[in-house]
């Protein structure tokens, strides 16, 4: 397309928004614009400097962050106290959605390696929206259920996968 | 000795020139505090009240424009439509019962008042002969000169204050609508505000406990308000099937004062029996209005039917904290602050119960452990 008419057309920033953002994020991708705008009056922008420290293990988690910009690492530790790095996430990542349905503790830690945006959707909140707009929070907790089905399958596959290599390889232990 | 009690002459004194330090700044910040206090309490005299009111009213019309608010209508909207059904509702009622008329019976309670007071202080002298002829030595106390002295200054106090408050009361209606509704508009915009300033580690567990506070408050508000509301009512109905005068004034008074528990229905019970000692004498219709204040309105309707439905055991409050309560309040802001005060030191209570709860459920640190023991 003519790059003039694309511009009149998309409106002045709408990719610096957060509305824009919220529609890459995995969990949002399906939402209308209307319900992305409602997400965004129900969402919390934090900021965060470098090295702060997001949820620790074992804190009861209220909720989901997604990464806006910077970068946070995912670790836990062990009973040595020693930290294993489990993952290193980037802007339009998001983490700790478990937290979102039901209070839990949270299973690993998150720490932020650079300045960093969070934002953040809280069950409280949830909750709130639910009541109010019923298909609006209807679709959001959908595409939650969405990637966290997907994430079943997957580790479902891969518990699967594991369990073939280990019979396999107690055969080969047996024969000889 | 200075090698027994491990100081030098040096630490000494700088201990003793730090706390010299650290009492002379207390004291400046005690002070300039004070005075801070006192021009914030001049700047929010007036509006203490309709504030106060107009937080009542949106309390109790959340519900309603919870209800009207939807994916089609938005908040503003849903405000607009409960204030003018509301508005329609008092234009018909006014229609068609015609408003009690609140004037006449103010003047006729002035002018009555003093009347009321002198039978109270004529019987009261009359039991203090009988109880003379028992009791020699309570000659020496003067009971009912005092008791006209206080009565004669909270006279006074009413008859100076109520020309003020007819003017207060017309602002009122102009204030308490426009505040409640940036109270209902606005309000989860400001909490939210308030909410973000919140450190980043403590923001979760702020967020968590300020959504459990604040369901139990709404409801421990909204319950306090209709108790007092239906009281009132009832207390009115009931007084109107006698013949005594003012009895929507005693509803109001019952169903106010009923927000104090244990000392208020019995202050509020008070002029009631008073005016129906006074007017209508010692006969069944005195016992009726006793039967409606204690048995009707006290016993059977707010213990057992509107305490048990609208508010729960969890803001029962120590019958000490209640007294407390009361006394502090009346000392910082009169009648008005009694009536309050107690409500005020429930919602604390609340929240500290709530805090307190939230921690003993989820107690971080135990779960976390006694889940890695089993996985390892």
């Amino acid at each position: 397309m003519n790059p003039f008419w694309s511009n009149i057309f998309r409106g002045s920033g709408y990719e610096d928004t957060l509305a824009y953002f919220l529609s890459t994020v995995p969990v949002f991708s399906k939402l209308k614009k209307r319900e992305l705008n409602f997400l965004e009056t129900i969402v919390h922008v934090r900021n965060y400097q470098k090295d702060e420290v997001i949820f620790e293990e074992g804190d009861i988690g209220s909720g989901m962050y997604a990464i806006r910009s910077g970068q946070v690492v995912i670790y836990t530790r062990d009973e040595h106290d020693r930290e294993t790095e489990e993952t290193v996430l980037e802007s339009g990542d998001f983490f700790g959605e478990v937290a979102l349905t039901a209070s839990r503790p949270r299973i690993a830690s998150a720490r932020t390696t650079e300045q960093t945006v969070l934002v953040g959707l809280f069950r409280s909140d949830m909750l709130e929206a639910v009541r109010k707009h019923p298909s609006g929070a209807a679709n959001i907790l959908l595409g939650l259920t969405r990637v966290i089905s997907d994430r079943l399958h997957h580790s479902q596959m891969l518990i699967h996968e594991l369990k073939r290599q280990q019979t396999g390889s107690d055969r080969e232990h047996n024969q000889p | 000795m200075t090698d027994q009690s491990g100081l030098s002459r040096a630490q000494v004194f700088l201990l003793y020139f730090v706390l010299t330090a650290a009492i002379a700044s207390g004291i400046a910040i005690f002070s300039s505090a004070s005075t801070i206090t006192k021009m914030l309490q001049t700047a929010t005299d007036g509006l203490f009240l309709p504030i106060l009111l107009s937080l009542i009213a949106a309390f109790l019309l959340d519900p309603l424009v919870q209800f009207f608010e939807g994916e089609k209508i938005g908040r503003t909207g849903s405000i607009f439509i409960v204030y003018f059904l509301l508005s329609m509702l008092i234009l018909l009622l006014l229609l068609s019962i015609g408003s009690p008329n609140w004037e006449g019976m103010m003047q006729a309670l002035k002018a009555d008042f003093p009347r009321y007071l002198g039978r109270a202080i004529e019987y009261l002298n009359g039991l203090l002969m009988k109880a003379q002829e028992h009791f020699p030595f309570v000659k020496d106390y003067d009971l009912p000169e005092k008791m006209r002295q206080s009565a004669e200054t909270f006279l006074g106090l009413i008859l100076i204050h109520t020309p003020k408050s007819a003017m207060r009361i017309g602002s009122l209606f102009l204030l308490v609508p426009l505040f409640s509704f940036f109270f209902l508009r606005d309000s989860r915009w400001l909490m939210r505000g308030l909410i973000s300033l919140t450190p980043n580690r403590y923001f979760e567990m702020v967020l968590d406990i300020y959504d459990h506070v604040s369901w139990q408050l709404t409801h421990f508000i909204r319950g306090r308000i209709l108790e007092a509301l239906i009281i009132g009512i009832v207390v009115w109905m009931g007084l109107s099937l006698t013949d005594i005068r003012y009895a929507p004034i005693l509803g109001v008074v019952a169903g106010v004062t009923n927000l104090v528990p244990y000392i208020g229905p019995i202050i509020g019970m008070i002029p009631g029996l008073l005016i129906a000692l006074v007017d209508l004498g010692m006969g069944g219709q005195f016992w009726w209005i006793l039967c409606v204040y204690l048995l009707i309105a006290q016993v059977i309707l707010d213990n057992f039917i509107l305490i048990p439905i609208l508010i729960s055991r969890v803001s029962n409050l120590h019958p000490l904290l209640v007294i407390l309560a009361i006394v502090m309040g009346g000392k910082l802001y009169g009648v008005l602050g009694m009536i309050i005060g107690v409500p005020i030191v429930s919602i604390i209570n609340i929240i500290i119960l709530e805090i307190r709860q939230y921690r003993r459920t989820f107690n971080p640190h135990t779960q976390i452990i006694s889940e890695r023991n089993k996985v390892t």
